[in-house]
């Protein structure tokens, strides 16, 4: 019965709209026999497919190459795409915006890659050879002339050793090729190509945008860029020209909702189609829930607490060894991550080659802190600051309360930490500049390799001040040797072995507490179809996504 | 007043004090307001003693347990006993209430005496600056402040003592005004008493009310302004337990532990009603026009 109202209904708003436009145009040719072939038609017109993705905090900047966290590379990796790719569920690397390579000199310093054909920007220029030497040369040259005011391009700082660091020159072959040539042979070289930050964007719009180029994004990727309105939304439409599979969305929207609860809330209510940053607490709430889906993500991260080397007295190693003994992970996890997270006593995630299980942790134990800090002058304690981020992060999902619970464990030892916290984009620009005493953070492995951590969270070559991501301002000769020599060295067992060796002298040095390494949880509605949580955190894998209307 | 005492031959002699304490007395509401306002002065002195637990030392192993007889208002997330935050959290209300309320009444008290007693361009220039004061809703000009000054439970004082600042210097300045027109002023003026003699000896005593009635609603409104701040992240951090931060931490698991987001909420919302019921009691005792 219902039934037969609607095609009625259907029916009349059809004949009503042939006649208006009967009426504009020739009245005599208002005929009547088509009138029931529309009907058919019409529930096949699909309903828009729109999927909102929420998370706690917005993106930092649009141009991944200017950005070091992940709400930036959650966007970037739907607007633009890399060289090489990751394959959907770990870090082995597939074709991208390249299609094969390899090396063509015996030292290995000559990379040739060859592009892929026919692909077109979003604002439909071509994609080639020129314009990958572009965007490379723009992350190479501190005096490149698209290189805008603020920007810092801190990753390939971080990967590359500087500026231009370990790459020499980038050759133009022809228009589909492209060689990139090194000062010395690097194993991580192509893993790292991979990550967002080295996406390839249109030159032409660098012309259009100039400095606005981080809320313009244009790139060759399966979404193209919309629109972005601070601390609110982030919309992406579909590439009609997308040179893979995909999309199957129409729409692709980031929200930002910086309340973990409220961003569950509005899950539950359907407001929004997915989120990240689930409170552990809440997992199971999302596991008993017929209309949600919970996804745990790979764990591929640490979390971790940096003390500022630059400032006194965590200058002495007595005392970050004091603060090491004085933190009870265990409670911390058991409280704060309802089990979804392991202790950590290394940079490195145990799940990544190279870790080393021999390092013998910092159990906990106050009487041995307060000890090492009588030893280094500090009987009584010292008062120092605890920088706390402002988002939930995937290896820190509370931050605050962990904050405020290492607090009550440094009191223990005597140490009074006051928790100092800002907004996201400071926090991190802050924590670039060492203007802090102590210092949370943490950090999900771009490409699986253990240089994307040890190197950039560690190495004395990433300590500098205004783009450090070495926010311990950790300098340590031997340990930058072993990590050089590392990156170099192409045999895996080899670079496993002197992996393994830094971390025993960072240990021994404890620049940070290390904390967690987590398994974050992600929650979806049921509608949500082919997500496929990436271990680098970095959502790649929009374009296969669907959802059910 | 004396004079109608005086008048009326009574033979008992009853101050001021004591004559408005007898009309509140009358007013259930406000006595209502004056015990929840002991109580809490109580609980702000003596919270070391009546408190079970330490306020800001919790086991994390004890998390989110619910009310029970060892913690009758449960445990918060960091394992910390709800119920003496609570009660060390009136201590820090009193305490903003003080502090920011004393800010607000010495700041505006003088700028309202200022404009009122010597008028002309003294009065545009301070009341127009208190005009454009008030054009910013309060709580936005305390966040402005507090933005200006750092997150910090002082700050936040400073700012809700701020904002204020013009209620008081409103106030005062009409009290002022009229004050300064009767015939006492012009005797003192007229015996040589300089502006300060006159204004701390004969305006001030007499603009008393008003000012009282004004500090005692104010309080409850700077408890619950500071609260938001507080709750915002820009007031009292870590680990210290005020109200309103432990309104904001406890907010996430308000379907894990209810009880820990309730209270404090309670607690703040008792608070204000009673400064306000007493207030009101006062406005209502100390209005001459009352007067049996």
């Amino acid at each position: 019965m219902k039934n037969k109202y609607l095609v009625l209904v259907l029916v009349l708003a059809l004949l009503a709209t042939f006649a208006f436009t009967g009426c504009a145009s020739k009245e005599t040719e208002v005929t009547e026999p088509e009138v029931t072939e529309p009907v058919a038609t019409e529930p096949e017109v699909p309903a828009e497919k729109v999927l909102i993705f929420a998370r706690s905090g917005d993106s930092v900047s649009l141009d991944p190459s200017n950005a070091t966290d992940g709400e930036s590379f959650y966007v970037a990796r739907s607007v633009l795409d890399t060289l090489v790719d990751y394959e959907v569920d770990n870090t082995n690397i597939i074709p991208a915006l390249a299609t094969s390579w390899g090396t063509i000199n015996e030292e290995g310093t000559i990379w040739e890659f060859k592009l892929r054909e026919g692909v077109k920007f979003h604002d439909g220029t071509d994609f080639n050879a020129e314009a990958v030497k572009f965007n490379f040369e723009r992350w190479m040259f501190e005096d490149n002339a698209y290189r805008y005011p603020g920007e810092n391009f801190e990753y390939w700082g971080y990967m590359f050793g500087g500026y231009p660091g370990i790459v020499k020159e980038v050759r133009v072959v022809d228009d589909y090729t492209v060689q990139i040539e090194l000062f010395t042979p690097s194993a991580p070289f192509l893993s790292n190509l991979a990550m967002p930050s080295f996406a390839i964007m249109s030159p032409a719009a660098f012309e259009q945008y100039g400095a606005d180029i981080f809320k313009n994004p244009v790139g060759t990727g399966p979404f193209q860029f919309v629109e972005w309105i601070k601390d609110d939304k982030i919309v992406l439409e579909k590439n009609e020209n997308y040179w893979g599979e995909g999309p199957l969305l129409d729409k692709l929207i980031f929200r930002t909702i910086p309340d973990n609860s409220a961003r569950l809330l509005e899950l539950q209510a359907g407001t929004i189609d997915m989120m990240i940053g689930l409170s552990p607490d809440d997992a199971q709430i999302v596991a008993d829930d017929p209309n949600l889906d919970l996804y745990l993500r790979p764990s591929m991260n640490v979390g971790y607490l940096a003390m500022n080397e630059l400032k006194a007295p965590f200058d002495d190693v007595r005392v970050r060894q004091a603060l090491n003994y004085a933190v009870d992970k265990q409670s911390i996890i058991d409280a704060f991550y309802a089990g979804l997270a392991e202790p950590a006593k290394n940079p490195l995630p145990p799940s990544l080659w190279g870790y080393n299980d021999n390092v013998e942790a910092y159990e906990y134990n106050p009487e041995k802190a307060k000890e090492l800090l009588a030893e280094a002058g500090f009987p009584d304690g010292f008062e120092t600051t605890l920088w706390a981020m402002p988002v939930a992060r995937p290896y820190m999902p509370q931050p605050k309360e962990i904050a405020t619970a290492l607090q009550q464990q440094f009191a223990a030892v005597g140490v009074q930490a006051e928790i100092v916290t800002m907004d996201w984009a400071t926090y991190l620009e802050k924590g670039q500049n060492g203007e802090h005493d102590t210092y949370l953070l943490g950090w999900t492995g771009d490409n699986g390799d253990p240089d994307n951590f040890i190197y950039v969270l560690l190495d004395q070559d990433n300590a500098n001040i205004g783009s450090a991501g070495n926010v311990a301002f950790y300098k340590n000769q031997e340990v930058h040797d072993l990590l050089i020599a590392a990156q170099i060295e192409s045999d895996q067992e080899k670079r496993a072995e002197l992996y393994e060796k830094a971390q025993l002298i960072i240990h021994n040095d404890a620049p940070w507490v290390p904390l967690v390494h987590s398994t974050p949880p992600i929650a979806a509605r049921t509608a949500v179809k082919n997500y496929v949580p990436h271990p680098t955190g970095g959502e790649s894998t929009f374009w296969q996504v669907d959802i059910e209307n | 007043m004396k004079k109608k005492n005086l008048a009326e031959g009574n033979n008992e002699v009853t101050g001021l004090w004591a004559n408005v304490f007898k009309r509140l007395k009358k007013s259930k509401t406000s006595m209502f307001g004056l015990l929840i306002v002991i109580i809490l002065l109580f609980t702000a002195v003596f919270a070391p003693l009546m408190a079970p637990h330490d306020p800001i030392v919790g086991q994390l192993a004890l998390r989110h347990n619910e009310p029970s007889m060892e913690y009758i208002m449960g445990t918060d997330s960091q394992g910390r006993d709800v119920f003496s935050r609570i009660l060390y959290g009136a201590r820090i209300s009193v305490e903003i209430g003080i502090i920011s309320v004393g800010i607000a009444l010495i700041l505006g008290t003088a700028m309202g005496v200022v404009s009122g007693y010597y008028g002309g361009k003294v009065d545009t220039i301070v009341m127009r600056f208190v005009d454009i004061m008030l054009a910013f809703p309060t709580i936005l000009l305390a966040l402005a402040i507090v933005t200006i000054l750092g997150p910090s439970l002082t700050n936040a004082m400073i700012a809700v003592g701020i904002v204020n600042i013009p209620r008081f210097a409103r106030i005062v300045r009409s009290s002022v005004l009229s004050v300064k027109e009767n015939e006492y002023i012009e005797a003192a003026i007229s015996i040589g008493c300089t502006d300060f003699e006159i204004i701390t000896r004969h305006i001030l005593p007499n603009c008393l009310a008003p000012i009282l009635v004004q500090s005692t609603l104010t309080i409850g409104t700077a408890i619950l302004e500071a609260a938001g701040l507080s709750f915002l992240g820009l007031g009292a951090q870590p680990p210290i337990s005020e109200w309103g931060s432990m309104l904001a931490d406890a907010r996430g698991y308000m379907r894990q532990a209810p009880w820990s987001v309730m209270y404090p909420g309670v607690a703040i919302m008792i608070t204000v009603l009673g400064f306000n019921l007493l207030g009101d009691g006062l406005r209502d005792a100390l209005d001459p026009r009352l007067k049996e």
